[in-house]
């Protein structure tokens, strides 16, 4: 019977081993990315597809809820807790839609926001109206922020609802979200900020005199 | 009755083949020596001994390059038939299997810019990226605090939030969303329409 001489172990066994590595490595990475809600326990799983299945058959935004779900992954949410936010999520879009009527998904998500910041479904019937070649995503963006940065949620309200209806572009909402953060950070008080700054114009605010913060300008740059 | 009784010269080879034979001891060696040197005759192997039997080869360098690379492709191979399985997509769409590949359509590049000096380790993780760490990390400008990387995004509103030396951290520069129902606030970019390549 013919032995298996050792240097044939020695000079092939290498680059064989490094090819089965390579074979169990690469089915490693190409599972890492394809289920992520595979490291969720079975019935918060199914509880969040079945309410991503609800958005998408009520015609609302399911890409917000798979976010949230994601981001309670990458935090290391429990099941539970993931499902209750979601959960929480889905009841705002619904609020949402039912305020805006018929607003495109990305309007949703952030009126929700709005809503989820502390607004009022009534205080979203301004936007209900839609105006050709004007998107309210800044503005509810904008309207959030001041909210979560301690503006009373009716100033805030009637602030950005006043600005949407005099016709405000993106960059006045910008600007005037760059002026009450700074005099906010001044120490003045959140109300008073953005009253000052609503103040300062006829339903305009004027242009930012805030320089932005490094890095800020280059923050988009279309292609 | 015999074949002897019958045929005379029968009983004659008969006696001749009894007759004891005397031969030379070096005549018994050369015949036992070209006995020896004879192949031993093939016993009657089972199949299932044959192919337990080891057996040797010899592979060039080349050779053995090439089996690996042909097990790096049915891995790959394996990994793609594998990949997306009973995958939901955004959006409750059927399985990967079921639907055409679409190509993620970019409407806009955006930088992203974080300022941390003393940081060894600075990603964004959003939307965009599954709030996955590992995948998007920001590079630090030589000789500065500065880190940065640049996304193509869809046009719409993102949510994301830097991670520095494993900590989440807002951008200071930017709206800032409700909190997540997580403990943690998450800042917002929007991405204008109208850029769309």
């Amino acid at each position: 019977m013919t032995r298996f001489p050792r240097h044939l172990y020695r000079s092939h066994a290498r680059p064989l081993l490094a090819g089965v590595l390579v074979l169990l490595g690469g089915r490693g990475i190409a599972a890492q990315d394809p289920d992520p809600f595979s490291r969720l326990d079975g019935t918060a799983r199914y509880n969040i597809e079945l309410m991503i299945d609800s958005a998408n058959a009520a015609g609302l935004p399911s890409q917000c809820l798979r976010s949230t779900a994601l981001l309670g992954l990458s935090r290391k949410a429990d099941g539970k807790r993931i499902v209750a936010v979601v959960q929480k999520q889905l009841n705002l879009l619904r609020v949402a839609k039912s305020a805006l009527g018929g607003s495109d998904r990305e309007e949703l998500c952030g009126a929700a926001a709005v809503l989820d910041a502390g607004g009022k479904p009534g205080q979203l019937n301004a936007f209900r109206i839609k105006q050709k070649g004007r998107n309210d995503l800044e503005a509810f963006t904008v309207w959030a922020d001041l909210i979560q940065r301690g503006v009373p949620s009716d100033d805030a309200s009637m602030a950005i609802t006043k600005l949407w209806q005099d016709g405000a572009d993106d960059a006045t909402f910008q600007s005037l979200f760059r002026n009450v953060q700074s005099d906010i950070l001044q120490g003045l008080n959140p109300g008073t900020a953005l009253q000052n700054r609503i103040r300062e114009g006829p339903g305009r605010v004027p242009p930012s005199t805030v320089k932005p913060p490094e890095g800020q300008q280059e923050n988009q740059s279309s292609r | 009755m015999t074949d002897s009784e019958l045929h005379p010269y029968v009983e004659l080879i008969a006696r001749e083949a009894r007759r004891p034979v005397f031969t030379d001891r070096m005549g018994r060696d050369r015949v036992m020596a070209a006995i020896h040197a004879e192949p031993t005759p093939r016993r009657d192997v089972r199949l299932w001994e044959r192919m337990l039997e080891p057996r040797a080869f010899t592979l060039s360098p080349a050779g053995s390059a090439l089996i690996a690379a042909g097990l790096v492709g049915i891995g790959v191979i394996a990994g793609m038939t594998s990949t997306n399985r009973d995958v939901r997509l955004p959006d409750g769409q059927p399985t990967v299997a079921d639907v055409r590949v679409h190509l993620p359509v970019s409407d806009t590049v955006v930088n992203f810019v974080f300022i941390a000096p003393q940081a060894s380790k600075v990603s964004v993780v959003g939307d965009f990226n599954g709030w996955d760490a590992t995948k998007t990390p920001l590079v630090r400008a030589a000789n500065s605090g500065r880190w940065t990387v640049t996304l193509p995004l869809t046009a719409g509103r993102h949510l994301y939030s830097y991670v520095v030396d494993g900590n989440w951290s807002m951008d200071p520069n930017a709206p800032l969303a409700p909190d997540d129902g997580f403990g943690h606030s998450s800042s917002v970019k929007i991405v204008s329409r109208g850029s769309a390549l």
